[in-house]
């Protein structure tokens, strides 16, 4: 009952929290007038407002949805509560992508391409590495080759900070690695919603077959399934999701690994509701960070730093309680 | 269902190597594999369940074979009954999700394995017989027709041991090849055949097999037959 409860609040949290971030700020937009906008026929500010912020509010949605989702299912076939979305190195190399992209001077939509194709570059290599390191348990020599290309990316995103021109490449990506949602326009959201889109979809499409390469890649054969088939499916949908997720919000860690933490205390371990679940708490992280990051003056708190800042102290809160109640 | 067929076949990884094994069974064969640790049981097992490459010779095994590692190897947050279900994950073509007539099948499995109120445990948490048991109800809904399972009773108490063993052959009598590798003697007296890992590996009946001067070979010590019952045992030569 009391965890019904729960659920039910979590569910209808994120509406709450949409309107809230709609109808505040500099125009203030009563709430009705902002769902009279929404159908269709409203005054001219909530329009306005609509406008102005939904792409943010959109982008908190994708990012966290993406990113908690990728997360759940990595820690599903990896059979390790402490992997995190970016387990294969895609942080590290969307990184180097975008930092390159900033360096050579192009545009916003350019350094998202480019930390998308990082992101996506860093996983392949991995996977390549894991792939010719045959012999072993294969989730070992994949979170190996993951760390290896995470260091050689992070090494190249280093000498793109060393080599930035110091007033004004430079605070634009330290800025661009801190992470934020405001960076996307509506017309350049679908960059991240398309790929982020079918790799979730690709996640929740494996279903339970996630709960089989759980088991471990023996089972999982004698129970009929190509395990290495799967998990390479796997890895590609959320790897699809987070590769465009820091492509559009640079590095925002800790929902990936909080939010599948905190879906599995209230629907358990089954994939499919852990992935639906992980994705609408990391969608309502997300959103209450964005939140938080435009409430301390009248400037802007990265995002990447306050979703570390409010997320490490939840993760521990998280961990404390679950392990005491001996879950 | 046809039989499990082996011509030749070697096994072992990482420069270990067991066999040649020639096998030919028949669907309902319930079978023993003994031999001392380290001998090549568990390759045996992992080769005829294609986990493992054999190194020579062939084998042929009707459909999906499952294997069933020793108590206390498989670790799964889940409820015992949806890990029952996901025994019948094979009939769900492309359909993410199980069906309400999966579940069913794992309720009659568990109440066949004597655990039907085990159904929302978390299996994690129970205990190395009672998972035993409940990954043995998973067999009985995968309908795999043969079935390799590793020690299945190591570690566990008389009473848990005599209900796996009975589901062991339950298993076999509905038709399906079960092959059980173990150490216990008086288990392999009850099947149909006996296989040894040994130099050279033997096949045949448990009367054949099961001699002093066979076993006294296979486990380097001095076997002795009990004047009442029959039954073999190994003695240490040291003694």
């Amino acid at each position: 009952m009391k965890r019904a409860l729960l659920a039910l609040a979590l569910i209808a949290a994120p509406f709450a929290v949409i309107l809230v971030a709609l109808g505040h700020g500099p125009l203030a937009v009563p709430a009705g007038d902002l769902l009279r906008a929404l159908a269709g026929g409203g005054t001219a500010e909530a329009e306005l407002a609509l406008s102005l912020r939904l792409p943010r509010i959109v982008t908190a949605l994708l990012v966290g949805g993406g990113v908690a989702g990728a997360g759940a299912a990595f820690q599903i076939i990896f059979r390790n509560p402490l992997v995190a979305p970016d387990l294969l190195g895609v942080s590290a190399g969307a990184g180097f992508g975008a930092a390159a992209a900033i360096v050579a001077g192009l545009g916003m939509l350019v350094v998202q391409g480019a930390a998308f194709a990082g992101g996506l570059a860093a996983a392949g290599l991995a996977l390549l590495c894991a792939r010719l390191a045959r012999g072993g348990d294969p989730r070992l020599s994949l979170v190996l080759c993951g760390i290896v290309t995470g260091a050689l990316a992070s090494a190249l995103l280093a000498l793109m900070l060393f080599i930035a021109e110091p007033y004004a490449q430079l605070p634009a990506l330290t800025y661009w690695l801190l992470g934020s949602f405001s960076r996307a326009t509506a017309g350049e959201l679908w960059i991240a919603a398309a790929p982020i889109a079918s790799g979730l979809a690709l996640l929740l499409a494996l279903g339970f077959r996630l709960d089989l390469l759980a088991l471990g890649d023996e089972q999982a054969r004698s129970l009929g399934l190509n395990a290495p088939a799967f998990r390479r499916a796997a890895i590609a949908g959320a790897t699809l999701s987070t590769s465009a997720a820091v492509a559009i919000s640079g590095v925002i860690g800790w929902i990936g690994l909080l939010a599948p933490h905190g879906a599995r205390l209230i629907v358990g371990s089954r994939a499919n509701l852990l992935l639906p679940a992980s994705i609408w708490l990391g969608a309502l992280f997300a959103l209450i960070v964005d939140r938080l990051s435009l409430a301390f003056g009248p400037a802007e708190v990265p995002a990447g730093l306050l979703a570390a800042g409010v997320g490490a102290p939840l993760f521990l809160v998280l961990f404390v309680s679950t392990s005491r109640s001996g879950r | 269902m046809s039989g499990l067929v082996a011509r030749g076949l070697v096994v072992g990884r990482g420069g270990f190597r067991a066999g040649p094994f020639d096998l030919a069974l028949a669907p309902s064969a319930l079978v023993a594999v003994i031999g001392p640790n380290g001998s090549g049981k568990t390759s045996l097992l992992k080769t005829l369940a294609g986990l493992l490459a054999p190194l020579a010779g062939m084998v042929e095994v009707p459909g999906t074979p499952a294997y069933l590692p020793p108590p206390g190897s498989i670790a799964a947050e889940f409820s015992v009954l949806h890990l029952v279900a996901l025994g019948r994950a094979a009939k769900r073509g492309w359909s993410p999700r199980l069906v309400a007539e999966d579940r069913e099948a794992a309720r009659i499995a568990l109440a066949q394995a004597g655990i039907a109120t085990l159904a929302d445990a978390v299996f994690s948490r129970l205990s190395s017989g009672q998972q035993q048991l409940v990954l043995i109800a998973r067999l009985i809904v995968q309908e795999a027709p043969v079935c390799l399972l590793d020690e299945p009773t190591a570690m566990l108490d008389p009473a848990q041991t005599a209900r796996i063993d009975r589901l062991v052959e339950t298993l076999a009598a509905s038709g399906r090849i079960v092959v059980v590798s173990t150490h216990r003697l008086d288990f392999a007296a009850r099947c149909g055949f006996v296989v040894t890992v040994g130099d050279p590996p033997r096949v045949g009946t448990p009367a054949e097999i099961l001699r002093p001067d066979t076993l006294a070979g296979l486990y380097g010590g001095a076997a002795t037959s009990c004047p009442a019952c029959g039954q073999v045992s190994v003695v240490n030569s040291d003694a």
